[in-house]
């Protein structure tokens, strides 16, 4: 049905990886409650500031309201990771880069320019999702499959901003020269 | 504790699966923001799809704890904005700087400590930005079976719009065929249109 059984691609099928996500998010509905990765963060700051300068996690708003490390959401962050990492470790095909070659072509070999602009990044991305109170799978993913018009909302916003955002960014070229 | 263990195989089957299917990938995020490559928004979809049904079936029977978030229609999306802007320019997101991290991408490690710097801004202004900018707009957690009436239709709808947008991103994205894993191919030959290597 689809043209993407050529040998090349090292990725699973879409369609056989969203039933295979699906039934892990309906699996954490049903054990846990709605999944969440962006609380992950402010439940590792939570543990940090709880050993750091607990006067001042206490006194917060946004601390009080997530749990610390000892937390379904943040064993779950660093499950992601771990999950990951033997992802990573079991398959030869899928390449593990610091730079994407799509950036690469763009703007050069440059680690120093890559890193600081992930890092501007994951700051802009990580302030909108506590603002909005999730991100892509807390507020997206697990709010449109509770039907919330929040989680449809943002799921239409945040793909047409970062289309235009790639687009700004990476220019007409990237299509023209077909780099892979 | 139970929790902490359920988190723990719920996040490594989570971020092994999202590894698999290139998510955690920021070439493959951009190529899918640039319209070049299809997988990764139509997995996105269908796997919310499936996720409304599945989670009808556990209502359905009783089990499971929901709670959708409300809709606030200035912090929403102004928020929406500001992730989207983030989104394109590094190719991760909350849940996939995790796994790609873990994978040893040392540009998520990075999107990872500023994310963290984020969190902590943001906790530092919630309680002046929230009045401002959440509270004056938010109109609580509206759901689809508010507008619908009934949860079975709302349901159906999502499932059928959402399919719709799958088959239009299949139509309107390159097909993903020649997503190639490896560096670039200096003599690769110039690409012809998108579209019609959907045939």
């Amino acid at each position: 049905m689809e043209p993407n059984n050529n040998q090349r691609i090292p990725y699973w099928n879409w369609i056989p990886a969203a039933f295979a996500l699906s039934g892990i998010i309906v699996f954490i509905f049903a054990t846990y409650g709605p999944p969440a990765s962006s609380s992950g963060f402010v439940s590792t700051l939570n543990g940090f500031l709880a050993w750091m300068a607990p006067e001042y996690a206490a006194s917060k708003a946004h601390y009080k309201a997530i749990p610390g490390p000892g937390s379904w959401l943040f064993t779950f962050v660093l499950g992601m990771a771990i999950g990951g990492f033997i992802a990573g470790r079991t398959s030869d095909k899928i390449p593990v880069r610091d730079i994407p070659p799509i950036w690469k072509q763009r703007f050069g070999e440059s680690r120093v320019k890559r890193y600081a602009a992930t890092f501007f990044a994951g700051f802009l991305i990580l302030f909108a999702s506590r603002l909005a109170g999730g991100c892509t799978l807390g507020l997206f993913i697990s709010g449109s499959a509770q039907l919330a018009i929040s989680g449809l909302y943002f799921g239409v916003v945040i793909f047409a901003v970062a289309m235009l955002t790639a687009r700004l960014l990476y220019g007409k070229s990237a299509g023209k020269e077909d780099i892979q | 504790m139970t929790n902490i263990w359920l988190g723990l195989f719920s996040g490594i089957a989570f971020g092994f699966v999202i590894q698999r299917i290139g998510a955690t990938d920021a070439h493959r995020m951009a190529r899918s923001h640039l319209m070049l490559d299809a997988d990764i928004p139509r997995f996105m979809l269908l796997t919310v799809a499936l996720s409304a049904v599945g989670l009808f079936g556990l209502q359905s029977v009783g089990v499971g704890r929901i709670s959708p978030l409300p809709t606030s229609i200035v912090a929403t999306g102004l928020a929406a904005v500001i992730f989207g802007i983030g989104w394109g320019l590094a190719g991760y997101c909350p849940g996939t700087i995790w796994a790609a991290a873990g994978e040893g991408r040392i540009d998520a490690v990075f999107a990872l400590l500023g994310g963290l710097a984020g969190t902590a801004l943001f906790a530092q202004l919630h309680e002046t930005l929230i009045p401002i900018l959440y509270d004056p707009t938010n109109v609580g957690q509206i759901t689809l079976t508010d507008l619908f009436g009934n949860y079975g239709v709302a349901v159906a709808v999502l499932a059928v719009g959402l399919g719709l947008c799958i088959w239009a991103i299949g139509k309107l994205w390159g097909s993903g065929d020649r997503v190639i894993a490896f560096e670039r191919a200096p003599d690769s030959s110039p690409s012809s249109g998108d579209a019609e290597k959907n045939g």
